[in-house]
């Protein structure tokens, strides 16, 4: 009985369809013959991407975040949005709140720019796509009662919110302001010039008492005169008030913070890890030894270019330093938790920066970059103090006053403990320093040596790039980042080496254009970037590693600088934008 | 330390298609199923020696071998921190030995992918991931049908129906 069912079902098939089925038949016909069906039960095996479950195609989606913009037919729109076009299921997926958990509406930044006209749609989506939302940040035109309401009730993941009112020119109003997301972890808020925040941060007070990292982003980018008037647009002695647990206090650029501000918080934040005045222009320092009293948890302290400009673009250039060297001295630095500091682009004299660095025997992260007053005499007392100890980050970016054979001494004796060098920008440091010194850094990650032609004193001698990279190789297994700044008249590589193959190093043997980018490619296995002046040899290093499909690894200067920030311990706390 | 002084003990497991492969504990440790199901079960202790392969179901041989070099060539690695927090998953760091070693066919890349999926060898799976997200980005719907061989089951009404609703953040 069913043996004649299958017969008839099988004939009306074949009359459908009668093409496909002959192949059908013919494949099973010749399968119950030959015994050798591994090539048909492959062929019917065949996986496709839709065998893989729900939850794999989430995790694949999870890659193609809402942030990131793809122009394919001049129009802006988002992959993930892309995929969801594709077939219904993966729609579904696509929309699925978990895959939506980091959004970011300031388009200033790659964010999304919701359109004016489907507020009400965007507001609706808060209550269904955005309820897995953790991390969310809205500029000006999205900062309304109604949204931070739909936030505050909706969203009961929110921790991160960034609050962006750097292009307002007014604000909404926020007399019905009843309810704001009050498990924050972090807040984030961007001023503008002279829009004071005062009247809505009133209505938001009571609502922010979780928040343990707190940035405020100051104007500094904008401010061109520094005769205009600075408005203090928000009350920091108010605000923390509210803000009792605190850990990281981020105040970038603000141009009305003093060091009575500073004083202020850590008058009520016990818990303060890390401060972060960079580019605060009043702040001289007087605070510190109240500050580092009072908050005994600090560890890390960020104090770079505090001092005044005088319409110098870029800031690098100070002229006249806030940060009060007297004032600096008197602080208890050796009773202090320091770990990481950034002095970068202070004008603090030798003195002050012996009297610091001597004092501080848990430093591990030092940025000193843009220090004329880092001498052979600060590096010869910090070292002779035994304050190095524990050091394993160093940038020393252009501080042209040092020598040669003190950096020689230093590295000699710390070179196995430095995690982090930055030597860039210094053109006393030729071939014969780095060839000798590569050697002694045997666990260094991060890099940067060279500096462009464009820097004033020119670079006479020749740098032979292959030595280096071969040196490098050998030496530095553990290596993720590196930049090499000379410029192409100034780095020479073989060209024969080109074409000459070493078999040892040939194990992809498709291509060999440099055998030292190839030795390098093999025995650094970390690098992950690796920062070139544009020209040949950037060329050269790019299309070795393109072709081993190690893309977006080799870069230029121009879109790219390798720092020591991110081997900050708070560097995730301290990202803004 | 304490696991050079022992000798290395060896694991036995079965594909779905009965071939047997003997796999150093060390390594297996990658998979959190065969991991779990180990201690669950006591087989860690000293004296569970010779005992029946673990079956595999659902993975073939070709399959488990390239899992199980996968895992070979992995085990010592640091485990990646949870990165929940994180904003953007690059899709970009992918190492270049896993590059080569992910140079298949689609089907194999996908039963690659649910084998570890199965599995739960988390780093596998993230890898295998990317490649995929790699294969996605920048394409426009047409082109990811065309790659991964998937039917357009849209009517176009329904096309413009979500046409109009992605309007509110495209223009």
């Amino acid at each position: 009985m069913t043996a004649i069912y299958d017969m008839t079902r099988r004939v009306t098939m074949h009359d459908v369809n009668s093409d496909v089925n002959y192949d059908d038949m013919d494949a099973d016909v010749q399968d119950f013959f030959t015994d050798s069906n591994q090539p048909y039960y492959h062929e019917r095996n065949q996986y496709t991407i839709e065998k893989l479950p729900d939850k794999v195609l989430r995790d694949i989606f999870q890659y193609l975040s809402p942030k990131q913009v793809c122009s394919y037919s001049s129009k802006i729109s988002f992959q993930i949005n892309q995929v969801g076009l594709v077939c219904k299921r993966w729609r579904v997926i696509s929309q699925n709140p978990l895959l939506w958990k980091f959004v970011s509406f300031r388009p200033n930044y790659g964010g999304i720019q919701v359109n004016p006209q489907c507020i009400d749609f965007f507001i609706q989506l808060i209550g269904t796509r955005f309820s897995e939302l953790r991390i969310v940040e809205l500029a000006t035109d999205l900062i309304t009662p109604n949204v931070l309401y739909e936030l505050a009730n909706k969203a009961p993941k929110l921790q991160y919110l960034t609050l962006d009112f750097s292009t307002a020119m007014q604000l909404h109003d926020f007399t019905d302001l009843q309810s704001f997301p009050s498990r924050l972890k972090s807040l984030t808020i961007c001023l503008s010039e002279n829009i004071f925040l005062e009247g809505f941060l009133r209505k938001v007070y009571t609502f922010i008492s979780s928040v343990e990292t707190l940035h405020i982003i100051g104007t500094y980018e904008k401010v061109e005169d520094e005769e205009e008037e600075v408005y203090e647009t928000v009350n920091i002695f108010k605000l923390k008030q509210f803000l009792p647990n605190m850990r990281v206090v981020n105040l970038w650029g603000v141009p009305f913070i003093t060091d009575e501000h500073v004083d202020a918080i850590s008058s009520n934040c016990a818990h303060l890890e890390c401060l972060c005045v960079n580019y605060c222009p009043k702040v001289t320092g007087a605070c510190l030894k109240l500050v580092l009293q009072r908050c005994r948890k600090l560890k890390t302290l960020f104090l770079a270019h505090t001092s005044r400009f005088y319409n110098t673009k870029p800031p690098e250039i100070c002229l006249n330093s806030e940060l009060d060297n007297n004032i600096v001295k008197m602080v208890d630095w050796e009773k202090t938790r320091i770990e990481e500091l950034d002095i970068k682009g202070t004008e603090l004299n030798s003195e002050a920066l012996i009297s610091i660095l001597t004092r501080l025997p848990h430093l591990r992260w030092l940025d000193a970059s843009w220090l004329e007053n880092m001498t052979d005499q600060v590096l010869e007392a910090w070292q002779n103090s035994n304050a190095m100890g524990s050091l394993q980050f160093l940038n020393m970016d252009t501080c042209d006053s040092i020598n040669e054979q003190a950096l020689v001494d230093m590295i000699k004796r710390h070179g196995h403990q430095f995690h982090g060098l930055c030597l860039g920008g210094q053109h006393k440091l030729l071939e014969y320093f780095w060839m000798n010194m590569i050697p002694q850094l045997r666990n260094i990650r991060v890099m940067v040596m060279g500096i462009a032609e464009d820097c004033c004193p020119k670079v006479v001698a020749k740098i032979h790039v292959d030595q280096f990279i071969d040196c490098i190789a050998q030496n530095c297994p553990r290596l993720t980042r590196l930049e090499v700044r000379w410029d192409d008249e100034t780095l020479r590589f073989s060209d024969k080496s080109r074409y000459k193959l070493h078999t040892a190093f040939t194990v992809t043997n498709n291509f060999y254009f440099s055998k030292f980018i190839d030795v390098l490619r093999m025995k650094c296995l970390m690098l992950h970037s690796i920062v070139l002046s544009d020209g040949q040899y950037y060329e050269l290093v790019r299309s070795n590693f393109e072709r081993a499909d190690r893309m977006s690894v080799v870069r230029t200067t121009e879109m790219c600088r390798t720092g020591l920030l991110h081997c900050s311990r708070y560097f995730n706390q301290l990202l803004f934008n | 330390m304490a696991a050079e002084a022992k000798p290395e003990r060896n694991i036995k497991i079965s594909s779905s298609d009965n071939e047997t492969f003997t796999v150093p504990r060390n390594v297996i440790r990658l998979s959190t199923t065969i991991n779990t199901l180990l201690q669950d079960l006591g087989l860690d202790e000293e004296d569970a020696v010779n005992t029946d392969p673990i079956p595999v179901q659902n993975v073939t041989a070709p399959i488990l071998k390239k899992v199980i070099a996968w895992c070979t060539y992995h085990y010592q690695d640091a485990t990646p921190t949870d990165d929940a927090d994180n904003r953007e998953k690059r899709t970009d760091d992918i190492a270049s030995w896993d590059v080569e070693f992910l140079k298949v066919d689609q089907g194999t890349l996908f039963e690659l992918i649910l084998a570890a999926n199965y599995l739960d060898i988390k780093g596998l799976l993230d890898v295998t991931c990317k490649t995929v997200a790699n294969m996605i980005k920048g394409k426009s719907p047409e082109e990811i049908r065309r790659t991964f061989n998937i039917k357009n089951d849209f009517t176009p009404e329904e096309e413009e129906q979500i046409r109009k609703e992605n309007a509110w953040c495209e223009d």
